[in-house]
């Protein structure tokens, strides 16, 4: 008892002597931990309860920590063999978490809250992931060694099927939009004519790219992701099969329906032979036969291509200039 | 032609592997989860009877059977897993972890990198009732980490995920992006129709 008194007191002395302004590095603040004394020293626990009546069971003093009779080589893979919570009379590291006090340290590991709450990687040490894929690798298997560039991999399997799975925490595996899947293919690996090709790309529409070249389905229509493939298959079936079909009515494609400008029977040309005739009125002035003529020359040729260019790619330099250039040519400026 | 006959005999032979063991794990961990985080035991894929693990004592003791089939072997061009969490120094470990498993396994890593992380915050009245000039702001910061893996066969991919999300910390997600790598299927290599093209019954 007397022991005890004497602790109380020395506690109480060092706090009034840090009151009294002595610049000592003593904190004022206490943490839980600091309790641990008291108990150890008296056996019969704190000292408010005792006077109750009922006398508890003298409490095990624990023994020496794990950690003193660790040896340096030992093997940590059975110290920590499965995920576990951080036990700091386990792990013989220094570690210090969490904020420091005022001119302190971050508290020590024993009864430490930061570091039990936040998740170790303690048993996935190296050691410990080499065995753990020492054990898996029979369940492996090789990638095969004639694959080994993507444009390889993209000849022989053009069909490219993307679909995402999901894992996080919560009352339920399962999450709906594992259920997508893409469905992604090169239109130029699949045995298509001029016609279909172009057919295809109308069927299509907005899922086609054109600067990969790639047209994708995006299957979400079914509740399962098995469902989800084989419907994407089906569709790829059907707009393949559909689009080699010549239906009776595509005989009426009118011009503003064509895929690209061609200047054969396009007013340009109408006006350009129209504008020449007039130019050679004043010479040979004969009917149909001129018409071919001034088409064969090599001036009204360049005047087609350049034309065609600036009409499919669009304007920009290279294209402004050959058809400046053509109609320099063409109208002998 | 020689070239690409002989890429199908090796792509053919590529076989599942499935383990016999292999089963019998989840099936134990079955009874406490419908969740997918099992508190009670965590460990990873109970195979072998390897002396270092002692949770292998738990489950039955006799060497794991791995049957092969006759079945091909899905092919993954690229796999992508993106990990996400509120802690950056567990995503930093987690990525130490996956890497290193990869490399073991002998899975070509293509990247990781990080995406920039995520806030979401919000602004609420700091009391019950009135007082609407004081509020309090919340912040929540999910933080991403990106693993590109790629050229992964159906069995190792298998494998290695399940490896890597049995051994996911709490509180962190993922999503597992697969490219799977298909051959152009025999029904559409040619055109069904033939020498006649022009259809004229469906039409009508």
């Amino acid at each position: 008892m007397a022991s005890h008194t004497s602790k109380t007191f020395l506690s109480l002395g060092r706090i009034n002597a840090s009151g009294l302004g002595l610049r000592r590095p003593v904190s004022r603040v206490t943490y839980a931990t600091d309790s641990s004394v008291n108990a150890s020293a008296g056996n019969k626990g704190p000292p408010d309860r005792g006077g109750r009546g009922f006398l508890r069971r003298p409490r095990r003093t624990a023994g020496e920590p794990r950690t003193e009779k660790m040896a340096v080589d030992q093997d940590w893979t059975a110290v920590y063999p499965a995920a576990a919570v951080f036990r700091p009379s386990s792990v013989p590291l220094p570690v210090r978490m969490g904020y420091p006090v005022r001119g302190g340290v971050p508290p020590e590991r024993k009864g430490n809250l930061e570091l039990i709450k936040i998740p170790n990687f303690l048993h996935l040490t190296p050691a410990a992931i080499k065995k753990h894929c020492e054990a898996l690798k029979p369940f492996c298997t090789e990638w095969p060694s004639a694959l080994d560039t993507d444009a390889r991999c993209d000849e022989l399997f053009p069909i490219k099927v993307e679909s995402t799975d999901y894992v996080s925490d919560g009352p339920s595996v399962r999450n709906p939009s594992a259920r997508i899947v893409h469905l992604k293919v090169k239109l130029a690996s699949l045995n298509l004519d001029d016609h279909a090709s172009k057919k295809m790309l109308k069927l299509v529409g907005k899922r086609y790219c054109k600067d990969t070249d790639t047209f994708t389905i995006a299957a979400d229509s079914c509740p399962l992701r098995q469902q989800n493939q084989d419907y994407a298959m089906y569709l790829l079936t059907v707009l393949y099969h559909e689009s080699w079909k010549t239906e009776t009515w595509e005989a009426e494609k009118t011009v503003a329906d064509m895929e690209e400008y061609s200047w054969d029977d396009s007013p340009s040309q109408r006006n350009l032979l129209d504008m020449l005739v007039r130019m050679k009125a004043a010479g040979e002035g004969e009917g149909e036969g001129v018409r071919e003529q001034l088409l064969a020359r090599r001036e009204v040729q360049e005047y087609k291509d350049s034309v065609t260019r600036l009409k499919n790619e669009g304007e920009s330099e290279s294209t402004t200039l050959q058809y400046k250039e053509a109609v320099k040519k063409v109208l002998n400026l | 032609m020689a070239a690409p006959m002989a890429v199908r005999r090796e792509l053919f032979s590529l076989t599942r592997i499935l383990g016999g063991i292999s089963h019998s794990g989840p099936r134990a961990l079955g009874a406490c989860s419908g969740h997918r985080k099992c508190n009670i035991i965590r460990s990873h894929l109970p195979l072998a009877s390897s002396t270092s693990f002692h949770t292998a004592t738990v489950f039955s003791s006799t060497p794991s059977s791995i049957t092969v089939t006759e079945e091909p072997d899905a092919l993954f061009q690229t796999v992508s897993l993106l990990v996400k969490g509120h802690d950056r120094s567990v995503l930093d470990s987690y990525e130490v972890f996956a890497s290193m498993a990869a490399k073991e396994l002998g899975i070509t890593i293509n990247k990781v990198h990080e995406l920039p992380k995520d806030m979401e915050r919000f602004t609420l009245l700091k009391s019950v009732h009135i007082f609407k000039k004081h509020r309090v702001q919340y912040e929540m910061r999910t933080h991403y980490r990106c693993i590109e893996l790629s050229h992964i066969t159906g069995c190792t991919a298998q494998v290695f995920l399940e490896y890597v999300q049995r051994n996911l910390p709490e509180g962190v997600a993922m999503e597992v992006t697969k490219t799977a790598m298909e051959k152009v299927p025999d029904h559409i290599l040619e055109p069904m129709w033939g020498d006649h093209p022009i259809d004229d019954k469906l039409s009508q």
